[in-house]
């Protein structure tokens, strides 16, 4: 039986109605559109569905989308609600850490939780908040430096 | 060193904004209104008959729309290979789309297409299928021996095809060595690791007519593929190029199960039908294929090659596609011809075995060999106490030879001396140690490989595509529409073509858009595949900006009164040579071209002339004008921990002689993700696979290890020797291949470097080293 609960995403609340086993991760993309978070693996394994849960990042595809009625949900629509790109997005085009891109949604939403938190990481906490997500196309070299540049002072 | 304009800088990807704001253009995101879901079904058994299938129940689901089963499709040979043609009858051996003869776990026996993807994946376990169990065998080797199973029907001993490549007198070559090496080189089967999962949408009209969204390295390559299996017109299919894809790096350049089988279940619905793996289908579809390399060499004492004998053994999997094709580039590119040497033999077996198909990944054969002689030439030097880098220069090709395989051609631009060089500075290879450093129970150490040979596309090599094409349109904003078949899979050639477009047509890279392009609308094009596009599609794109720029200083030179000749353009500006007062902006030229109002000009109003008039515009349709060699070396430092066998990777220097740098950063991007996945399969990559069912037990990224960003390395360093290569788009030549075959042999020589132990098996994994130190 599904139910209709109210989700809080990006300030606005969807009134959904959700199977019991489906995933924030198949919600986000089949009900609401919200196609920034990416289906890699869903096993918990790649990190590019990353979305933020009352400001921590976690995989979507590992989350239940009633567990999270009612609770703060940030996907990557939401830190460029106006389509001006934030410090970190802007941060990842000026670094060249974009390549193919499948992955960079993700990643952004790891490595924003860690600058959210942590004014200016070391390297090794950058690698380490990262370290959760997959990137076949960079060796991680320019993500590593636009998060550096982003949490620059 | 001629001035550029655009070529030469890292501007910014112009596809960066949309990929961080949410990646819309990814095909996983296309949907159609009334658009179906399908699942496949696949075989528990690695190898099995199909005495029947009953899919009634399914069928009778609600939701289900329709079901699909051997008996519904063609049973219609053909060769998956995107960059090859059809008519290649060699490639055509007996893989068919849905077949009652398993021959690997998981090979695909029915397809659901229903309302939601849940309804799709509960009608699999509705479908009954009786499989009579047939024995199994895994092993190339053992596949080979008299008596074991036979998997193909065509092949003798499972074996689906025995090449061999000679040169000179392999015998008296070794009568002259000093000294002869001998040596026995493994690896594994390893994926790609795409991040976007292979995913397509068929649809079609009420004529059957097709249009179809996929993630693939190319949109030519997909609509033969599928006119050839559907026996239908390839005009009937059109085929939309993505904005970008989500990675490929070889594993999208074949035909897969979803798209034929999507399309049948339209045709049959009527609907929009959508199809996408899971990450374990996507794992057990196409890998690099395992190879085991014997080398044997004969050396003099002063390092001069003297005989090279090789034997490879490829497990091409369960069906030939790849397998007879690979081991081709595998030996030429990566034996045969990557040094000088006179006497030279190889043979080559493909095996078939009940595994999983093979399939290109990046390198296509390269990092198996490479892997083999880097390692090898290793042994050598320290068996004749020889500093390596001098023996690569001994035996390496000088720009200006012949090329050593591709007769017709010369190694035009070939800096690999500069290369070995300029990176043995930056790693401080003066100072490496012959013996141990390091404190404790930790040992460093400094290895280099090089990879000699490579292509820049397939010009020269039989029967592989090998032709670019482009249409350059001009705004009247003074912008430029560029439209190419070239898929983007990461690469960044939706900067680098705008680059080169951007550069010819003496505009900002920012006024060229790549745009819109499906199999109907633009020409042909070859894969996005073999460090190709930038050299191959660059030149095409050049030929096209410079047929518009032709037609944009024509009409200048109606507007300006001058002979067009006189005319150039920059910045923007097209303006008399000599006389910069006398110009146009690129905008003022392009709307005269297109407007039917009249010129008003100092005196007085000018009526536009017939030759002012139509759009300013240019088309390519071509091959390359060569192959030329991209080649580098790669020096890494590695610490070894001599108590638990882990290996850790401090730094990596690479160097490389692509030609001319189009935009630096992305050629740096593609370095470092090669190098990364140079070190998944030097240290921890490998699918794995039950030993007795075949069933893939590594088909997720839990159990496949892949570099994170903590198993990288901090440094990486990339130098680029920029050489002028005549044929190239501004000079340049391909790179994406070079960055990944080098890693591992550099790694193995580097651990060797650190604690002696040298290991012949990828990957190096703990128990290796330990092994090799004797505590195991």
């Amino acid at each position: 039986m599904k139910q209709i609960v109210p989700l809080h995403i990006n300030g606005d609340i969807h009134e959904v109605a959700i199977e019991p086993g489906a995933t924030l991760l198949r919600v986000l993309r089949e009900h609401l559109g919200l196609i920034g978070t990416k289906r890699g693996c869903d096993s918990g394994g790649c990190g590019c569905c990353t979305v933020h849960l009352d400001g921590k990042a976690v995989y979507s595809c590992m989350t239940f989308a009633l567990q999270v009625a009612g609770r703060k949900i940030t996907t990557i629509e939401g830190l460029s609600p106006d389509g001006r790109l934030n410090r970190l997005q802007d941060a990842f085009v000026e670094a060249g850490a974009v390549q193919c891109g499948y992955c960079t949604c993700g990643m952004i939403m790891a490595a924003q939780q860690l600058l959210d938190v942590t004014q200016t990481p070391t390297e090794e906490e950058i690698r380490r908040a990262i370290a959760g997500n997959l990137c076949r196309c960079t060796g991680y070299h320019k993500i590593v430096a636009a998060i550096k540049l982003a949490s620059a002072p | 060193m001629a001035k550029f304009d655009v070529v030469g800088h890292s501007v910014r990807r112009p596809d960066a904004y949309d990929k961080v704001t949410g990646g819309r253009g990814f095909p996983v995101n296309v949907t159609l209104p009334g658009m179906l879901h399908a699942r496949m079904l696949r075989s528990p058994y690695a190898h099995a008959r199909i005495r029947s299938i009953n899919a009634s129940a399914a069928e009778k689901l609600a939701g289900v729309k329709a079901v699909l089963t051997p008996g519904d499709v063609p049973q219609k040979k053909f060769s998956p290979l995107f960059f090859m043609p059809t008519e290649s009858n060699e490639l055509i051996r007996d893989l068919v789309l849905l077949s009652e003869n398993i021959r690997y776990a998981g090979q695909p026996v029915a397809a659901v297409a229903a309302s939601t993807p849940d309804i799709a994946e509960a009608a699999l376990d509705l479908i009954d299928v009786d499989y009579e169990e047939l024995t199994a065998v895994f092993d190339p080797e053992e596949a080979m021996q008299p008596g074991a199973p036979r998997i193909s029907p065509t092949a003798a001993n499972n074996i689906a095809r025995t090449p061999t490549l000679s040169r000179g007198d392999l015998e008296a070559g070794f009568r002259e060595a000093d000294e002869i090496f001998e040596g026995t080189y493994c690896t594994q089967r390893v994926h790609t690791c795409y991040m976007e999962p292979r995913v397509c949408v068929v649809d079609s009209d009420m004529q059957g007519n097709l249009t179809v969204y996929a993630s693939v390295q190319h949109i030519f390559g997909l609509r033969e593929k599928l006119a050839y299996v559907l026996s239908r017109p390839e005009s009937g299919i059109k085929v939309v190029k993505s904005p970008y894809i989500g990675g490929g790096f070889g594993s999208k350049l074949d035909l897969v199960y979803i798209e034929p089988l999507a399309a049948l279940l339209s045709l049959k619905t009527r609907r929009p039908v959508r199809m996408e793996h899971t990450r374990y289908e996507d794992f057990i579809t196409n890998a690099r294929h395992p190879m085991k390399v014997y080398l044997k060499t004969g050396v003099k004492k002063d390092g001069t090659f003297t005989a090279r004998y090789a034997k490879t053994i490829v497990d091409t999997g369960a069906y030939a596609t790849h397998g007879p094709e690979v081991i081709m580039v595998h030996a030429v590119f990566s034996f045969f011809s990557a040094y000088r040497c006179p006497h030279q033999k190889w043979d080559g077996v493909v095996v078939y075995t009940n595994n999983m198909l093979g399939g290109a990944f990046r390198g296509y054969g390269a990092p198996q060999g490479c892997w083999a002689v880097e390692s090898q030439i290793d042994e050598i030097c320290h068996g004749l106490k020889m500093d390596p880098l001098e023996f690569r220069l001994k035996n390496a090709h000088h720009e200006g030879d012949a090329h050593p395989f591709l007769k017709q051609f010369t190694l035009a631009s070939y800096r690999l001396a500069d290369c070995i060089n300029q990176g043995a500075e930056r790693i401080g290879w003066k100072n490496r140690s012959r013996t141990p450093s390091g404190a404790g129970t930790k040992r460093r150490g400094i290895g280099v490989a090089c990879h000699p040979l490579w292509v820049s596309g397939c010009v020269g090599l039989p029967d592989i595509y090998e032709h670019s094409g482009a249409i350059v349109k001009l705004n009247r904003d003074g912008t430029a529409d560029l439209a190419t078949a070239t898929i983007d899979m990461g690469t960044g050639q939706n900067t680098t073509l705008c680059q080169i477009a951007a550069e010819e047509l003496g505009i900002a890279a920012e006024s060229v858009r790549m745009s819109y392009a499906d199999t109907d609308t633009v020409p042909f094009d070859a894969p996005s595949h073999a460090s190709r596009v930038t050299y191959s599609a660059g030149n095409a794109v050049k030929a096209a900006a410079g047929e518009a720029r032709r037609r944009l200083l024509q009409v200048a030179g109606e507007m300006l009164e001058a002979d067009a000749a006189d005319l150039e353009v920059r910045k923007g500006i097209v303006q008399v040579k000599g006389s910069p007062d006398v110009n146009l902006t690129v905008a003022e030229v392009v709307s005269r071209a297109e407007s039917p109002l009249v010129q008003m000009t100092a005196a007085g109003p000018k009526v536009t002339t017939i030759k002012e008039k139509g759009s300013i515009i240019g088309v390519s349709s071509m091959a390359p004008p060569g192959n030329p060699s991209p080649c580098a070396a790669e020096f890494v430092e590695v610490e070894v921990d001599t108590e638990t066998g882990a290996v850790k990777v401090l730094r990596v220097v690479y160097a490389h002689d692509i030609g001319r740098v189009i935009n630096p950063a992305a050629a740096q991007g593609q370095v470092e993700g090669g190098v990364q996945q140079g070190i998944g399969y030097a240290l921890m990559e490998h699918l794995q696979f039950d030993p007795g069912t075949g069933a893939c037990v590594t088909g997720d990224f839990l159990d496949y290890k892949m570099p994170t960003a903590v198993e990288m390395p901090a440094e990486i360093e990339s130098i680029f020797i920029e050489s002028d290569e005549p044929t190239g788009p501004f000079g340049a030549k391909g790179l994406s291949e070079v960055c990944l075959t080098i890693p591992a042999p550099a790694i193995a020589n580097a651990i060797f470097n650190a604690v002696g132990v040298r290991v012949r098996d990828l990957p190096i994994t703990p128990e290796k080293i330990l092994a090799g130190l004797g505590k195991l």
